[in-house]
């Protein structure tokens, strides 16, 4: 009988269960500590009017009044929306678009290059890529401005107008994003076997019948899989916005998290900014839930 | 996903030998929607290193020069002459960025290789508890973190960016799903062989695990590499900060003035990532599709 000189001596049952424990030890500790904790501090912070020097009170649900007063949260929630339904809907339709036509008749080093390209820009920091977009966005010296001009198009103000920034934010989003949403539905598309799209042509079927008979229904788990991703990412914009707009012109790119993020680190006003932060949790849970909801209404397992 | 694209393209050569099928205007359509696609995701890519050549005099010219047309090399070496200390930005993120990806790839295989392959009451239970947390957003659990670091006085020290790094229910699961798709003979001949669990986890499982480990680590070393927002939290000392940070003050510094300085220093940040992704990108292309598509 093999004796470790780790374990105690156990019967065998008992040892493999103390081994169990003893490997998940470590990443208990983590979750306790980093997320276990904080989340049930969190709630009791959102209680409190914290202050850093001269500790908090309890206040009871004040913080969570305030906030239906508080007119700049409320536009922090409408550009969160709106962001969110653009960037969503734009970085799943042109990754959809984008992965059909590389799923065509095409040569495979063509498509292997294509995808590589589209893919690229998920791998680059927000910040670079803000970073980037800035000079690219400026009114009289920006390379967009410029190659728009060609077109007759007068100088867009990109980042000092409230619509065109917001516009800015979405489309950045979209140029780093959308290869993600690219890639996974390219391998749900190659996932479907060839057989479908056989037979239904012998019953003579076209494309588009084909398109939406066979190709939408089968990646609608794929569909489904994107969309929460993509939802759940985007109602916590925060990277783009802070180097690309720091939530300029005004109010007018600033998102929930930077909201909450200016009030907790800038004016350490931590009891709030708790409270604001466990509504868009609250939010984030409720919208997940209700697009699982919908989905039996619409997506295909096979 | 390298089989079905290559059966694929099989009955593709198949069906074309018997009848080759004529270029369709529908094709051509695609390759040019694909090819525009391909030029807009390059432009802004392609601007920033042509920029960060451009003598600074000249780093406004419009219409761009998409080619270099000058080599300015000392672009390169100005954001290392600025008063933002590149190298220690460098060197931060990295040992931040090696630290939790080490610390991940050994957390994540145990508890992942316990949930997968060992018996335990409440097993199950603590599992989901763990998933769970994948649906709880950072900025949730950052004020609380925030005051503990403060107390334990690992404010503007990388450890308050490490530790929480070092697990990740996400890892886990990965890891998870990877050691349940292991046969269970392997262990059932160790198990003979008298092999205990801790061995047959080291000796059997672990060698095996090379591309969900290598999977891991690439998906959690470019996450920790680009990270901003904690860093931005913990960090405000100028030799403790990341690179992300320091691009992204460098910018601020120099405003608009100076574009060819700062690409130079984006370009400096981009290139270890995109020499990775194309030395790799087979392996990063499956990977992330397969998590993706399981998680």
């Amino acid at each position: 009988m093999h004796k470790s000189g780790l374990l105690p001596e156990l019967t065998p049952r008992h040892r493999e269960a103390f081994v169990g424990y003893l490997f998940i030890l470590p990443t208990y500790i983590g979750f306790t500590i980093f997320i276990l904790y904080p989340l049930i501090e969190s709630v009791r912070i959102s209680f409190q009017e914290f202050s850093l020097l001269r500790g908090s009170t309890y206040i009871g649900f004040d913080n969570y009044a305030q906030m239906f007063a508080d007119g700049r949260l409320r536009i922090a929630y409408i550009n969160t929306v709106i962001f969110t339904l653009f960037a969503v809907f734009f970085n799943a339709g042109i990754g959809l678009i984008l992965a059909v036509m590389l799923n065509r008749r095409l040569p495979v080093l063509m498509r292997n290059l294509y995808r590589s390209i589209f893919f690229f820009p998920v791998l680059i920091a927000h910040t670079y890529i803000a970073v980037i977009w800035r000079f690219l966005y400026q009114q009289d010296t920006g390379v967009i401005n410029y190659y728009l001009g060609l077109f007759g198009v007068d100088a867009i103000p990109w980042l000092s107008n409230a619509h065109w920034a917001m516009a800015a934010i979405i489309i950045l989003d979209v140029w780093k994003n959308t290869g993600f949403a690219m890639l996974v539905f390219l391998a749900g598309l190659q996932s479907i076997p060839n057989e479908y799209y056989e037979a239904a042509q012998l019953d003579g079927a076209n494309e588009r019948q084909l398109f939406f008979r066979i190709t939408i229904p089968l990646l609608s788990p794929t569909i489904f899989f994107i969309l929460v991703i993509f939802m759940i990412g985007a109602l916590q914009v925060f990277d783009t916005i802070i180097v690309l707009t720091q939530g300029g012109p005004g109010d007018a790119t600033r998102s929930v998290v930077l909201y909450v993020y200016e009030i907790a680190f800038r004016t350490f006003n931590m009891g709030y900014a708790a409270a604001v932060s466990m509504t868009l949790f609250a939010i984030i849970l409720v919208l997940t839930a209700l697009q699982f909801w919908i989905s039996r209404r619409w997506v295909h397992y096979e | 996903m390298a089989q079905t694209e290559a059966t694929a393209f099989g009955q593709a050569k198949q069906s074309s030998a018997k009848r080759r099928k004529p270029i369709k205007a529908a094709d051509i359509f695609s390759y040019a929607i694909l090819t525009i696609a391909a030029i807009l995701v390059l432009m802004p890519l392609a601007w920033m290193f042509s920029t960060s050549l451009r003598p600074t005099h000249e780093s406004f010219q419009l219409p761009p020069a998409w080619l270099p047309t000058k080599f300015s090399w000392e672009n390169y070496l100005a954001p290392f002459e600025s008063s933002v200390p590149f190298v220690d930005l460098f060197i931060n993120s990295m040992r931040i960025t090696v630290a939790v990806t080490l610390g991940q790839l050994f957390t994540c295989s145990l508890a992942g290789y316990a949930f997968a392959r060992l018996r335990f009451p409440g097993r199950d239970l603590l599992f989901l508890l763990l998933l769970g947390s994948l649906m709880v957003p950072f900025q949730v659990t950052i004020i609380p973190i925030f005051l503990l670091m403060r107390d334990l006085g690992l404010i503007d020290n990388p450890l308050a960016i490490i530790l929480p790094g070092l697990i990740s229910a996400f890892g886990v699961f990965l890891m998870r799903q990877f050691f349940k798709q292991m046969p269970q003979e392997l262990f059932d001949a160790a198990r003979v062989d008298g092999a205990g669990h801790v061995r047959s986890f080291l000796q059997i499982a672990l060698p095996l695990a090379g591309p969900a480990m290598a999977t891991l680590a690439i998906i959690t070393f470019n996450a920790t590499w680009n990270a901003y927002f904690l860093p931005l939290v913990f960090l405000n000392s100028w030799h403790k900060m990341t690179l992300p940070q320091g691009i992204a003050l460098l910018t601020g510094y120099m405003g608009s003035g100076n574009p060819s300085v700062v690409m130079a220093a984006v370009t400096m940040a981009i290139v270890p990532v995109l020499v990775v992704f194309i030395a790799l990108q087979r392996w990063i292309i499956e990977a992330l599709t397969r998590s993706g598509l399981k998680g």
